[in-house]
């Protein structure tokens, strides 16, 4: 966890859209590869450009499997399994929309689903 | 569980990071700008803020963005249910901000209705559809989308191909270059403004003629001359032309009845004008028909007639449509047949023009109903026309394979023929009157060729046989040398017969075989010989 110094803000002036805010970027994504490039490649930027922010919780895989019979042989032990996991990523930040704009316009790995939550204040 | 969330779902906005149509003017390839955030979520949040992009493009990127994987969704409830269950003046979610603008909400559906993105509240205006009495229900389709183009069709907007841009050489590869360069603008909506427009112009007055009003038989009027010389041959060439032109193609169709066909309309078209006086011209025009149904020929001397019939075809019509028998054409709205002419004109030389005209058209009827059966001799002919004109491959042809087997062809038999003199002189000289067929095939023996042998043979044994008879008289007195002489006589006897018969055999088979050749050439192959 880091604490960041606040940017400076002017009370009466402000729009609404420079306001800090609670931001969570949820990532999804099939393999893991790519998603934890994508994570570390967002929190670096987050961290450069100096807002608050809770490193990337690994919510639990998802497996989905489907098991079948095996088109070849007889008996118990022949089954295919086949699976698909899914896995995510939490980051949350503080900062204002505007920063967090930048920080997720990086390049993107295929198959990285980004979502981000702005918490309404 | 008492636990405080960094996010509470329900307060909050939620967009998803996506790829951005390319066909968006703001999209570029920069990390920057190739995606954009959409909203996904539907909570009563309003929230103005840079993720929204610039507030005009908002609803582009809502309708752009369909490669996201929302777009072949239908529609929730929620968006449709907008479209008419919009709730009227304010309601309780609605937030003005500080700017002053509308919500987004509102925005999002002034927008979605097709109203300019203007600040104003066009929605006061509207009403919420409900059916409550008073007129019509109104049934509310999900599935009709006007002007809308299916999902599986995509429209793409022309103007934006860029053609000038491709770089320079036009090669062929210059339509992967032109491509390349080219922004497709997507439409929803394919119809154009214009387009539209003017399909629903049904003020089409701006296309209407000068001339109007034509009369019912401005053909005819305009051949006979009433509006003017140059119509009138510019016309009758026109229809001459078609009639030509039908001619033709049914000649090209090759129907020798599809001819006939037409022929005869026009010649029936023709008897209903002979009341009129005859002229050397109909003579000729009779004459040649005559001709024509006379003698059904080959197509190439029907056709000469037929392109003579043509101009003569040309030249009635011309006289027909020339004079004035509008009135007969008229008829009184009364059907005329030639039988009715010919009782009700008094004349006698109506009478017998008419006479003539139904005579003529019996004929006529008669000719086209027997034609099919002609068509069919005539074909024969043809054919044995053709035979007569032979050339070496068509007399080889003729040949049937027996004969034309390389193995087999042979030069005429000629001393076959000498052989056969001899013999058939020696036997007539020789035996009676009768010509005797012996054997299992029933071979005039003594003509065969080789049979002079057989036949002296046969006097031989005949000869033979005699001394052995005298001989056997001694029976009871034979000494053991005559017993063996006399066996001995007998055994080479017997093996004469014996090669006599075998040589027998042999001459018949060839025989057989060589009146198997003849019959294979000329007779039918029903009649086995061997």
């Amino acid at each position: 966890m880091t604490y960041a110094p606040m940017k400076p803000t002017k009370p009466g002036y402000e729009e609404p859209h420079e306001q800090i805010r609670k931001i969570r970027i949820t990532l999804c994504s099939k393999n893991v590869k790519n998603l934890e490039k994508v994570c570390s490649d967002l929190i670096q930027a987050a961290k450069a450009k100096a807002i608050r922010v809770k490193g990337p919780v690994r919510i639990p895989t998802k497996v989905l499997r489907i098991t079948r019979k095996a088109p070849c042989g007889e008996g118990t032990n022949t089954w295919d399994i086949y699976e698909l996991r899914i896995h995510k990523r939490l980051i949350d930040l503080y900062s204002t929309p505007d920063v967090v704009k930048q920080v997720t316009s990086i390049t993107m790995e295929p198959g990285v689903q980004v979502e981000v939550t702005i918490v309404d204040v | 569980m008492g636990k405080k969330k960094f996010i509470d779902k329900k307060k909050s906005a939620t967009f998803q990071l996506l790829a951005r149509d390319s066909s968006d003017p703001n999209y570029s390839d920069s990390p920057g700008s190739d995606r954009v955030f959409v909203r996904v979520d539907n909570n009563p949040v309003s929230f103005d803020t840079i993720f929204d992009e610039d507030n005009n493009c908002y609803n582009d990127c809502q309708y752009d963005n369909e490669d996201s994987i929302f777009a072949d969704a239908p529609n929730d409830n929620g968006d449709s249910g907008d479209d008419y269950d919009r709730v009227l003046g304010s309601s309780s979610h609605m937030v003005v901000n500080d700017k002053g603008a509308l919500p987004e909400n509102v925005r999002k559906e002034i927008l979605e209705l097709g109203f300019p993105d203007d600040g104003y509240n066009y929605l006061i205006h509207l009403r919420e559809i409900r059916n409550t009495g008073g007129g019509s229900a109104f049934y509310h389709n999900p599935k009709f989308k006007p002007d809308q183009l299916p999902h599986d069709v995509k429209a793409y907007d022309a103007s934006r191909v860029q053609i000038s841009n491709s770089k320079g050489n036009y090669n062929e590869k210059s339509i992967y270059s032109v491509a390349s360069n080219t922004l497709n603008a997507r439409m929803n909506k394919v119809f154009d403004p214009e387009v539209a427009a003017l399909l629903d112009d049904s003020d089409l007055l701006r296309f209407g003629s000068d001339v109007e009003d034509l009369e019912e038989d401005f053909v005819v009027r305009a051949n006979t001359g009433e509006e003017g010389e140059g119509d009138e041959s510019g016309k009758k060439l026109n229809f001459v032309e078609e009639f030509e032109f039908i001619d033709a193609s049914v000649k090209n169709a090759d129907t020798k009845s599809g001819n006939q066909e037409i022929a005869n309309e026009v010649r029936n078209y023709q008897g209903e004008e002979k009341p009129r006086s005859r002229r050397l011209l109909d003579e000729q025009f009779d004459m040649l028909e005559l001709k024509e149904y006379g003698s059904d020929d080959d197509d190439d001397d029907c056709e000469g007639y037929m392109a003579e019939e043509e101009e003569f075809l040309a030249d009635n019509l011309k006289n027909v449509l020339n004079e004035n028998d509008m009135d007969d054409l008229e008829h009184d709205d009364v059907y005329k047949a030639p039988a009715d002419l010919l009782h009700g004109s008094k004349s006698p030389k109506s009478k017998e023009l008419t006479a003539d005209i139904m005579r003529r058209c019996a004929e006529y009827a008669e000719n086209y109903e027997n034609e099919s059966e002609d068509e069919k001799v005539m074909v024969v002919q043809e054919s044995s026309d053709e035979s007569e004109q032979f050339d070496c491959e068509s007399i080889i042809s003729t040949y049937s394979t027996l004969d034309n087997h390389p193995g087999k062809i042979e030069a005429p038999g000629v001393t076959r023929k000498k052989k056969l003199a001899e013999t058939v002189s020696g036997a007539l000289s020789a035996k009676s009157q009768v010509i005797s067929l012996r054997g299992k095939e029933k071979l005039p023996l003594d003509f065969l060729p080789n049979s002079r042998k057989a036949a002296a043979e046969k006097v031989k044994i005949a000869c033979s046989i005699i001394p052995e008879q005298h001989k056997r008289k001694q029976h009871g007195q034979e000494t053991k040398e005559e017993k063996k002489e006399r066996k001995l006589a007998i055994k080479k006897e017997r093996s004469e017969a014996r090669k006599m018969k075998k040589a027998m055999k042999e001459l018949y088979r060839s025989e057989t075989q060589q009146a198997q050749k003849v019959a294979a050439i000329s007779g039918p192959s029903a009649i086995r010989l061997m």
